[in-house]
C-alpha cells in the first residue's frame, strides 16, 4: 500500500492510478457489474410473472430428486443444497489461489486451480443431472406444458406434483400447467445462463493453470491474471446465491 | 513522465509487485480469515435450507420466511463481495462506483413486483382479455 499511497488532493492529478488498480481490474469489476444487470433484469421477469400468476409451482415439490438415493423425489432441497455447497468451496479454492499467487506461491496456485477447476466441473455434473432428470419428467427442456397441434398438454398427468397437496385440483387443473410452462422457460433459462458462465469460467481457470504451469507469471513477477479470472469466478457463485433464494427458497 | 510510460510500465501507477511472505503471521491470518467466512457461508446456507425444510412440512407466514432468506441472501453476497472478491480492501472510491449503481436494484424491484401484482388485480377484476 505505501508504495503508491494515494494523497486525496492529487489523487485525480495523473501519475497514478486513483483507485490504485491496474485497468484489466476496474474493467472486470465493471463487466461484472454490467453482468450483475443482465442476471437481475432475468430474475425480475421471473419475479413479475411470478407475481402476475394465479398459481405457481413449489419449488420443495419440483426439486425433490437426489440422483441414487431419491431418483423418483421425497428429498426437498438436499440436491440443490449440495450443488450450492460445490460451487461455495470452488469459490473458497479460488480465494486460496489468489493467496498464493499474493504469496507469488507457484506450486499453491497450481494445487488451489486444480481445486476450482474440479468444483466447476462438479457442479455442471449436477446440473446436467438435474436437467436430464426434468427433462424426463416435462418433455421439454423449453415450451414444456404448452398444448401440441390436437390441443392436447403433453405429461400434463405430472402436473400435481409441482404444487403441494393443499393446492386444490380444480387450479391446478386450470392454471396449472400455464404455471408450468412460465416456471421451467425461466428455470432453464436463468440456470442456463448461469451455467454458461459457470462453463466459461471452467475454461479460463484451465487457461491460468496452464499459464502459471508454464511459469508465464512467474516471469511476468506477479499474479494478476489469477485475481481476475478469480473476480469472475466468485461472481458466478455470487450469481447462485441469487438463483438459489430466487428458485429454491421463496 | 510521458502518457507512453504508463502503458510500458504501470507497476508506477499502482502497487502490484508487491510480494507476500506465505509464512508469516500476516498472511497465515488471510488464510484463517478466508476459512472463517468459509465456515459463515456453510452455515448460513444450513439454516437456510433447514428453514425452508421446515416451513414445508410446517405451517409459517410466507412474509417471515422470505424476508429472512432475502436478508440471509444479503448477508451471504455481502461476505463474498467483501471479503474473496477483496472489494472491502479497495479505495473507498472505487467501492463507491461498484456500489452506488447497484442501487437502482430497489427500484427496479420494487417497480417491476408492483406492476406484476396490478395485472394479477385486474384480471381478477376484469374479464376483458
Amino acid at each position: 500500500m505505501s508504495a503508491v499511497a494515494v494523497d486525496k488532493k492529487k489523487a485525480w492529478g495523473g501519475g497514478q492510478s486513483p483507485f490504485n488498480l491496474s485497468y484489466g481490474k476496474i474493467m472486470m469489476w465493471y463487466f461484472l457489474m454490467s453482468d450483475a444487470f443482465t442476471f437481475g433484469a432475468f430474475l425480475i421477469s421471473y419475479g413479475t410473472t411470478r407475481f402476475f400468476s394465479n398459481l405457481w409451482p413449489n419449488p420443495n415439490e419440483v426439486f425433490a430428486s437426489f440422483p441414487w438415493f431419491a431418483p423418483n423425489g421425497g428429498a426437498p432441497m438436499a440436491f440443490v443444497s449440495l450443488m450450492t455447497f460445490i460451487l461455495i468451496l470452488s469459490s473458497v479454492t479460488m480465494v486460496l489461489a489468489v493467496h498464493a499467487g499474493h504469496c507469488r506461491d507457484k506450486a499453491g496456485v497450481i494445487k488451489w486451480m486444480l481445486w476450482t477447476i474440479i468444483g466447476g466441473i462438479a457442479f455442471l455434473a449436477c446440473q446436467a443431472w438435474e436437467w436430464m432428470h426434468l427433462h424426463h419428467h416435462i418433455g421439454n427442456l423449453w415450451g414444456s406444458f404448452a398444448p401440441d397441434a390436437n390441443g392436447v398438454i403433453p405429461y400434463a398427468e405430472n402436473l400435481p406434483h409441482f404444487f403441494g397437496h393443499d393446492v386444490p385440483a380444480a387450479l391446478v387443473a386450470s392454471d396449472g400447467a400455464a404455471a408450468a410452462h412460465k416456471f421451467f422457460n425461466f428455470f432453464f433459462s436463468i440456470t442456463g445462463f448461469h451455467g454458461a458462465h459457470v462453463a466459461s469460467g471452467v475454461v479460463l481457470n484451465i487457461i491460468i493453470l496452464l499459464n502459471t504451469i508454464n511459469g508465464t507469471y512467474e516471469k511476468r513477477g506477479h499474479y494478476e491474471m489469477v485475481e481476475k479470472v478469480g473476480l469472475y469466478w466468485h461472481f458466478v457463485d455470487l450469481v447462485w446465491v441469487f438463483v438459489f433464494t430466487c428458485f429454491y427458497l421463496l | 513522465m510521458h502518457f507512453s510510460d504508463y502503458e510500458s510500465d504501470q507497476s508506477r501507477l499502482y502497487n502490484i509487485g508487491h510480494v507476500e511472505d506465505k509464512d508469516s503471521a500476516a498472511s497465515k491470518g488471510k488464510v484463517k480469515k478466508i476459512w472463517a467466512v468459509t465456515a459463515i457461508l456453510s452455515v448460513i446456507t444450513i439454516v437456510e435450507v433447514g428453514l425452508g425444510l421446515y416451513s414445508h412440512f410446517n405451517h409459517m407466514p410466507k412474509t417471515l420466511i422470505n424476508t429472512i432468506f432475502i436478508l440471509l441472501t444479503i448477508l451471504k453476497a455481502a461476505y463474498i463481495v467483501r471479503v474473496f472478491m477483496h472489494l472491502g480492501d479497495e479505495v473507498k472510491n472505487m467501492i463507491l462506483t461498484i456500489l452506488i449503481p447497484l442501487t437502482l436494484f430497489f427500484w427496479f424491484i420494487l417497480a417491476f413486483l408492483w406492476d406484476g401484482s396490478f395485472w394479477l388485480w385486474i384480471n381478477h377484476h376484469f374479464t376483458i382479455r
